[in-house]
């Protein structure tokens, strides 16, 4: 049982990430390389407001949300001059920078959290705890794995709702061809702004949630495999709706489960995963470009 | 240079009853100069045609006037209430930088300018309602905050606006399409539902970059009668960039013409243009082709299943030799339906057959969605045929890849994107393997594609199509849209020049070719 919850709460914080990077693939047609780094940011300062300065969770996924959000408002004014391939590679400029700063920031004997050691560098930080939220402890696995599906669920509603409205037709429009939307008097940049911050923030509350139910995080959360990773379910899946990256995450986070039952032995069972994940991306790419369940082809 | 941004009855003042007006308008690229101190001035409700030859800066004056392009030098005004104002060029540092100064298309749009594109532009991934709803200005629901915060607010104002959207649709006949996907519906409903796009953006002055191209005689007609009354209806002033053979259609509408010519602007009476149209135009394109060449009088014609027809041109005094291009029984179909070919009274698939015999022009004129750009796509190997044979110069290349039909004698002349817009024409022709650089194109060659104009630009394509080396037959989509008078007398040359060992296979939207004819067997 606590093995399902288990995968039901990584189901929930990765359908999250999938989700919110749908809004800049899928809706912004820009492939990004860095949406882990957002994660990051959101687990870090969850994890250090709540360890050294005792925040409460509310404050501290706040704060969390908060510094990803400005974060992703600096690095987007990048679009306005970069696009496609460029933007791929400030995407990537962010993603190293930010996994630089917090693998390195970091000074022995002195405590994580401090100016001088803010991430604790390679050694991470531990003893996050899960949080009480208005009285009722999510220490219990059930209870935690009732908030990330439901974080999870209540955030594909409001991004439902939220890209079906005329804000989405706009997003929409001006990836299909900026230049018209620019002359039909829109306002392209600023809509691309709020979506990144949109998904920034949401990616960061992810990262929160993760902290708080691992209790322990290292710089690998901002590793270049981990934004891979979220982009493969978002480019399995299919972008350009809601339904894609639910797809994507489902697949690629449960595929490697249903390996397990498949009696590999455990000396090659790392690498066949990893064979039998490149063939599908490969077949993927060759039959179904759009993905699983998308409706936009990311160039 | 004094630079000012006058706003709303600054604006009127400077700009005299006028809604649009520019002044000394400089504009060069890489040292070529293409407005020279041009002119304009846009009174409300005119309909005006704007032409000029290949390169004469038509496509500038309208990127210019829409805010896509900042002229080196000059002034524009716009009358457009407090969204309008005054740019003079060049914008002083500050300008650049002040949001309220920005000479952008957004702007121009916002004071009322509009535009719509040669080749459309719709969002293909949205119907044609939302292409049209998207434009609609001040939109509560486009504020992520206002979504969350005010959603019933946002929600009523989206309902208003679908409705606005239908209705604005349905008035060019586009109700039964609103839900259609804009990559799904025609040539001829595409380029309705840009206008309303356009419109709807709050647009009194709408200008249009060759709205009749690739049109049909009837699409044409119809297209007219859209832009007619939307002038009406709504109060439009309209300016129309259009080319050679679509000039004297729109001249039943326009009130005034624009004539560009070594960067400045002549105006000149429709009624005048229309006389000495008369003598450069004629009858279409086959009439045309005929006097201005040394074609047979009479072309034999063979009608094609599902309305299209072949006419064949020969060279007077040269006898059309073998047949180099035979095609029989050809089928193109998707899913059991014919996209090429026509469907018989007994419900089977019928193909097309036809042959062209070396010396010969064939013009090749049929509807919109006829299958013009399927057949010739088929014929040189992008698309797959169901059914039949083509045979080049005895040998069956059904089944060869395009390459190999290529290197055969076949080649093939795109009615858009044929140009490599990155290379110089010099390279342009490497790739082509042309030989021998036709007249006139010498002077580009070292110049960058993308800085061609559209005419120079169809130039270049159309040379590297009949210049390949050992050409046996050539395959021209549309090749005449974008040229003017002399450029067409230079492109019908150069097609002649080709004729001594190949032929010529010409697609053109019905109406452009009527002759006379006698039926062909």
């Amino acid at each position: 049982m606590n093995y399902v919850l288990h995968l039901s709460i990584y189901l929930g914080i990765y359908c999250i990430a999938a989700l919110s990077l749908n809004i800049i693939v899928g809706y912004c047609g820009l492939l990004t390389m860095a949406h882990a780094a957002y994660f990051a940011i959101g687990s870090y300062v969850y994890a250090i407001t709540t360890t050294r300065f005792l925040w409460t969770p509310l404050q501290a996924a706040s704060m969390a949300v908060g510094a990803s959000v400005v974060l992703s408002v600096v690095v987007s004014l990048a679009p306005r001059r970069f696009k496609r391939d460029s933007f791929v590679l400030i995407s990537l400029a962010v993603q190293v920078i930010v996994f630089s700063v917090i693998a390195n920031w970091f000074e022995p004997m002195t405590p994580p959290g401090t100016l001088r050691n803010l991430t604790n560098g390679p050694f991470g930080i531990s003893g996050v705890l899960r949080p009480s939220i208005f009285g009722i402890s999510l220490e219990p696995l059930a209870r935690f794995a009732a908030l990330a599906v439901g974080a999870a669920l209540v955030f594909a509603v409001v991004l439902h709702f939220l890209l079906n409205s005329p804000w989405g037709r706009l997003l929409k429009a001006s990836r299909d061809d900026e230049l018209v939307a620019r002359g039909l008097g829109k306002n392209v940049d600023l809509a691309r702004i709020q979506a990144f911050a949109f998904a920034c923030g949401s990616v960061a509350f992810a990262g929160a949630l993760y902290a708080s139910y691992v209790g322990y995080i290292d710089p690998s959360t901002a590793s270049l495999d981990h934004s891979i990773l979220m982009l493969s379910l978002v480019i399995v899946g299919g972008t350009g709706n809601i339904r894609g990256p639910l797809a994507g995450a489902a697949v690629l986070l449960l595929l490697p489960e249903a390996l397990r039952t498949a009696r590999i032995d455990d000396a090659v069972a790392a690498s066949v995963r990893l064979l039998i994940f490149g063939v599908l991306l490969v077949v993927m790419m060759h039959l179904r470009p759009q993905g699983l369940l998308g409706e936009y082809r990311v160039r | 240079m004094a630079s000012t941004v006058s706003r709303g009855h600054g604006a009127n003042a400077v700009s005299g009853g006028f809604v649009l007006r520019a002044e000394g308008l400089h504009k060069a690229f890489g040292g070529q100069i293409i407005l020279s101190g041009t002119s304009v001035a846009l009174r409300a409700g005119e309909i005006v045609l704007l032409r000029g030859e290949n390169g004469s800066g038509k496509t500038t004056l309208l990127n210019i006037l829409t805010g896509y392009l900042r002229p080196d030098v000059g002034q524009i005004f716009v009358n457009g209430g407090s969204a309008g104002g005054s740019f003079t060029f060049p914008r002083r540092w500050w300008e650049t930088i002040s949001p309220f100064a920005q000479f952008t298309p957004g702007r121009m749009t916002r004071a009322g300018v509009s535009r719509t594109w040669q080749d459309i532009r719709l969002f293909p991934s949205q119907t044609l309602l939302d292409n049209v709803a998207v434009a609609v200005p001040n939109q509560q629901g486009e504020r992520p905050s206002r979504l969350l915060l005010r959603p019933l607010g946002a929600a009523r104002q989206e309902a208003r606006v679908r409705d606005v959207a239908g209705s604005a649709l349905a008035r060019v006949g586009l109700s039964g399409y609103v839900n259609a996907s804009a990559d799904r519906v025609s040539l001829g409903q595409a380029k309705r539902a840009a206008f309303v796009r356009a419109v709807e953006t709050g647009a009194r002055i709408l200008l249009l970059d060759e709205p009749l191209a690739g049109l049909d005689d009837n699409g044409v007609s119809d297209i007219l009668s859209v832009l007619s009354d939307l002038a009406k209806t709504r109060g439009l002033t309209l300016v129309i960039v259009e080319h050679l053979f679509n000039i004297p259609r729109v001249l039943d509408l326009a009130t005034a013409v624009w004539t560009l010519r070594d960067g400045l602007v002549a105006v000149e009476e429709p009624k005048a243009v229309r006389e000495r149209m008369k003598v450069e135009v004629g009858h279409g394109l086959s009439e045309w082709l005929r006097r201005s060449s040394g074609l047979a009088s009479t072309a034999e014609t063979q009608r094609l299943r599902g309305g299209g027809a072949i006419s064949f041109f020969s060279k007077a005094g040269l006898e059309p030799g073998e047949v180099v291009l035979e095609v029989d029984g050809l089928l193109v179909s998707r899913r059991g339906r014919a996209i090429m070919g026509d469907q018989g009274p007994d419900g089977q698939l019928r193909g097309l057959s036809f042959k062209l015999r070396r010396g010969e022009i064939a013009v090749l004129e049929a509807q919109n969605a006829w299958g013009k750009t399927t057949l010739l796509e088929s014929l040189v190997g992008v698309l797959p045929v169901t059914r039949g044979r083509i045979v080049l110069d005895g040998i069956d290349v059904t089944r060869l890849e395009p390459w190999a039909r290529a290197s055969l004698g076949l080649s093939m002349l795109q009615s858009r994107r044929n140009v490599f817009d990155d290379l110089t024409v010099r390279e342009s022709f490497q790739v082509a393997k042309v030989e021998t650089i036709p007249d006139g194109l010498e002077a580009f060659s070292s110049r960058r594609v993308s800085n061609l104009s559209g005419g120079e630009k169809q130039r270049v394509a159309l040379a590297c199509a009949l210049g390949m080396r050992r050409l046996r037959v050539a395959l021209l989509d549309e090749p005449f849209s974008a040229f003017d008078r002399a450029s067409m007398i230079a492109a019908v040359a150069q097609t002649e020049r080709s004729l001594g060992d190949a032929a010529v296979l010409i697609a053109v939207p019905a109406g452009w070719a009527p002759t006379q004819r006698k039926e062909r067997l």
